[in-house]
């Protein structure tokens, strides 16, 4: 009898499904891989089972018992318990004190009994096979271990069902190897384990059987004995889409040049960037192509090789000097690393501007609402007027108003860090449309971003990123969602991954 | 639904301008309950606000960009005492002085500012230890220099009375221009300067961006460790333009006493004219009126002949109200919508 049978679930949030009916059974003791690109309801799915959110619809059946409104509580007294991907760990706290953190054993007066705790947690280890000290801090822990008591944790509390959501992008291969090895030997003692990933290579080694969802739709499923990464792929990704705008431009001259260019989270990138070339850069999470873009504005010094902007050498890493050498960026977590959230539109667009002609003193308060009405009217920003906070705005329409901001700098590289993130559809649309105008007007740009849709509108070419390292690069005909699949994650052998253990990515 | 829209305003003019409402309403009280209610009486008030809201204009900006100064009362204390030796030293030099004062205010906001916004230490921790150490400083050179410099005096800082400027800067600190106290023109001008920095120059929307979102600053090219330390540093001028209105008030400085409980003082008009201590929101010229109503509140006490060891009390109650109306009023107002729903 299966441990875990979803059935019919189904989730709208405001009206847009993003879950419309699918199944997820997981058997007694397998390692079960739920595969899907990002937005495909994996995660959305994950939620509904462990509570977090109520689902419209459909079933779920877990160890014989019919669930109904589940809350978190619930489902972890059931025994569901969710590895996140950024770890819910108290890193000022010790090893021990984090495992029974909130069930904590206490004697007389509410003195914590803190030997008990100790010698549960030593025996809890061992009967895990980890090695681990329950009085260290967890501050000093390698994530690997962090992983790995994140997982002890839950099973403390007699979990049956784990789900792990992308555990592995931030270890390395013995650490990958070591987590593995744990879960085997707790598939072998009965517990169920729901594995998300990206990296092919990880599912065909470890897993039992697979789910693949696309679009909130379930696509197929079954034993990974029986299939290829190929097929697998295929599934995930689905048909080419409707072909878009994209027509060949003219380029200019080189105006970007990397060479050997190494730097926190990559290494040894180099290529070319010519006037008014659009170039995508893509790869799974972590894979250094976000890195990249922070090191070209400045953000992060570069560590070895050279990089030129219009053909002069740029070194040190300032923000302000990559600014004035025309770049701009648009960085991704637009909430966080974008918005002024007690500030206007006018306000959060003149603000990048204004830090290169900090020598007028004065702001003409007209001049900039015109400067905002020109690029409204340019980019189609739909507000009431310049003078609304920002905050007021959606997604997309923020997103245009931090584009006005690099225009504004006269930024001629623009730099985009994952420009769609967390914006509709409609929006989606019109950015790739901004993206290909701005690029007939002589702009150059750089679009990081994990939707490889967006990359065959908008790219003239493309570069893959695997662990730090460009994996492969695509003209904008070859851009194909499954040779970019298969680039990213690793599977191809012209790719990196020979040089797997050389670089750690975070 | 109109009706909504209406209250909507009300509520926004209150949120906005809360500062000007709770001052009239003290102002109103001070007017019923003061039987020397009169147009001179009225204008001390700017007077006695004079060096707190000088204090509290600079507060303000270190409290926009997100941060706090616990050693403006130190700094005070430190920079009159040795404006009053330069004056002593300089034969009643005032430009001599004044230049000092400023100066000396700068460079003590500076070491705040390096640690705060260069180091990037807690401003909660590193003004706090400056508290301590100006002060101390201050009370120490009072005790071990050569009497002369301190005007004679044992355990005051005395500008020595006969030199030459000493009358036009006593006049200067007690006089009236067209019946308005100077020092309180000083204050005015100094409100307006401020108000139109943080409003209409690149650099005030710098500073209110730091406090708003300083990784958002940071990647529109903001210098945001610049920007914080010239925030501390424009205080410590502000502090020095206030202690030569001091001494020029006072013809002295008490290290022990000048300048005592200032930083909480300007701290809370800071508050009171509603700038949000997390940075980011809110208007200068509040500081202005925040000032005003603490002054005021001294004033009705000493109209209703009370202890004036009350005074603290009473200004610890008015600001808790005031916060809490701001604080509590849309919870309430959220809970009323939601149970009518």
């Amino acid at each position: 009898m299966a441990l875990l049978e979803m059935k019919g679930i189904r989730k709208s949030f405001s009206g847009v499904p993003v879950l419309k009916g699918v199944d997820l059974t997981v058997e007694k003791g397998e390692i079960h891989a739920l595969l899907g690109e990002n937005g495909a309801g994996k995660s959305t799915l994950m939620n509904v089972l462990t509570g977090t959110i109520p689902c419209d619809g459909g079933s779920i059946r877990f160890d014989g018992q019919d669930l109904k409104n589940i809350t978190v509580r619930k489902s972890e007294q059931l025994g569901i318990a969710f590895v996140h991907q950024e770890l819910n760990l108290f890193n000022d706290l010790r090893v021990f004190e984090n495992v029974f953190i909130n069930r904590e054993i206490t004697g007389a007066f509410g003195k914590l009994n803190k030997k008990e705790m100790i010698r549960q947690s030593e025996e809890l280890f061992e009967r895990l096979g980890i090695k681990m000290d329950p009085k260290a801090m967890v501050s000093d822990l390698r994530t690997g271990d962090k992983q790995l008591l994140e997982i002890s944790k839950a099973l403390l509390t007699g979990a049956k069902l784990l789900i792990l959501d992308e555990p592995t992008t931030s270890l390395n291969n013995d650490e990958v190897e070591h987590l593995f090895g744990m879960v085997k030997d707790l598939k072998n003692k009965g517990i169920s384990f729901i594995f998300i990933s990206h990296k092919m290579p990880e599912i065909f080694a470890y897993c039992d059987s697979y789910t693949v969802f696309r679009n909130g739709e379930l696509i197929g499923s079954g034993k990974i004995a029986d299939t290829t990464p190929p097929e697998v792929t295929k599934l995930m990704v689905g048909h080419a889409e409707e072909a878009g705008s994209y027509e060949k431009r003219k380029t200019g001259d080189t105006v970007l040049k990397l060479e050997n260019l190494s730097g926190k989270g990559f290494k040894n990138i180099s290529f070319e960037v010519k006037k008014g070339e659009i170039i995508g850069l893509t790869g799974l999470q972590g894979c250094g192509s976000s890195e990249l873009l922070q090191c070209l504005f400045g953000i992060t010094a570069p560590i070895e090789g050279t990089l030129e902007i219009n053909g002069k050498p740029v070194k040190s890493g300032s923000v302000h000097k990559a600014m004035k050498a025309g770049v701009g960026l648009l960085p991704a977590n637009r909430k966080e690393t974008s918005v002024i959230p007690d500030m206007s539109l006018v306000e959060n667009m003149y603000l990048a501007e204004q830090t290169l002609s900090a020598g007028k003193f004065h702001i003409n308060k007209k001049a900039e609402t015109e400067k905002y009405n020109r690029y409204q009217k340019q980019l189609n920003i739909k507000a009431e007027s310049g003078n609304s906070p920002i905050v007021s705005l959606s997604g997309g329409n923020q997103q245009k108003v931090f584009i006005a901001r690099w225009l504004n700098t006269d930024a001629n590289i623009l730099l985009f860090d994952n420009p769609t993130q967390g914006i509709d559809v409609g929006a989606k649309e019109e950015i790739y449309k901004l993206i290909l105008s701005l690029a007939n007007e002589g702009k150059t740009v750089l679009v990081n971003t994990l939707e490889i849709p967006e990359l065959q509108k908008v790219a003239d070419k493309c570069l893959i990123f695997y662990e730090g390292q460009i994996a492969g690069t695509l003209s904008h005909e070859e851009i194909e969602e499954h040779t970019v699949m298969m680039m990213s994650t690793g599977l191809t052998e012209t790719g990196a991954k020979k040089n797997d253990n050389e670089v750690t990515v975070k | 639904m109109k009706n909504k829209s209406k209250t909507n305003m009300i509520g926004k003019i209150w949120r906005g301008y809360s500062f000007i409402f709770v001052f009239f309403i003290i102002f109103l009280v001070y007017a019923l309950t003061s039987s020397g209610f009169t147009w001179s009486a009225t204008m001390n008030i700017f007077r006695h606000s004079a060096v707190i809201g000088i204090v509290a204009l600079g507060m303000g900006l270190v409290c926009l960009t997100g941060e706090i100064d616990l050693s403006a009362g130190s700094t005070l204390a430190f920079v009159s005492g040795f404006s009053v030796v330069i004056f002593n030293m300089t034969n009643g030099n005032i430009a001599a002085t004044l230049i000092f004062s400023l100066v000396m205010g700068a460079l003590l906001g500076l070491i705040n500012g390096i640690l705060v916004g260069v180091v990037k230490m807690p401003s909660f921790i590193v003004t706090l230890a400056t508290m301590l150490i100006y002060r101390s400083f201050a009370q120490y050179f009072c005790q071990h220099i050569s009497k002369k410099l301190i005007g004679g005096g044992s355990s005051v800082y005395k500008m020595t009375s006969g030199l030459a400027g000493y009358d036009s800067m006593y006049g200067f600190g007690n006089g009236k221009l067209a019946t308005l106290p100077i020092v309180g023109i000083v204050l005015i001008l100094f409100t307006v300067l401020f108000v139109y920095i943080t409003n209409d120059t690149k650099f005030g929307k710098k500073i209110y961006a730091v406090g708003s979102s300083e990784k958002g600053a940071f990647m529109s090219g903001i210098n945001v460790r610049l920007m914080k330390m010239m925030s501390f540093v424009i205080m410590g001028v502000m502090i020095g333009a206030a202690a030569f209105l001091w001494i020029c008030m006072n013809g002295s400085s008490d290290p022990a006493t000048t300048g005592n409980s200032y930083e909480m003082y300007a701290i809370a008009a800071v508050v009171l004219g509603g700038i949000a201590m997390s940075g980011g929101k809110g208007k200068m010229i509040g500081v202005l009126f925040g000032s005003l109503s603490y002054t005021v509140i001294d004033k009705i006490i000493i109209a209703l002949k009370m202890d004036s060891l009350i005074n603290n009390a009473i200004k610890g109650i008015i600001l808790i109200l005031v916060i809490l109306i701001q604080v509590a009023g849309p919870q309430i107002k959220e809970k009323f919508m939601t149970s009518k729903e």
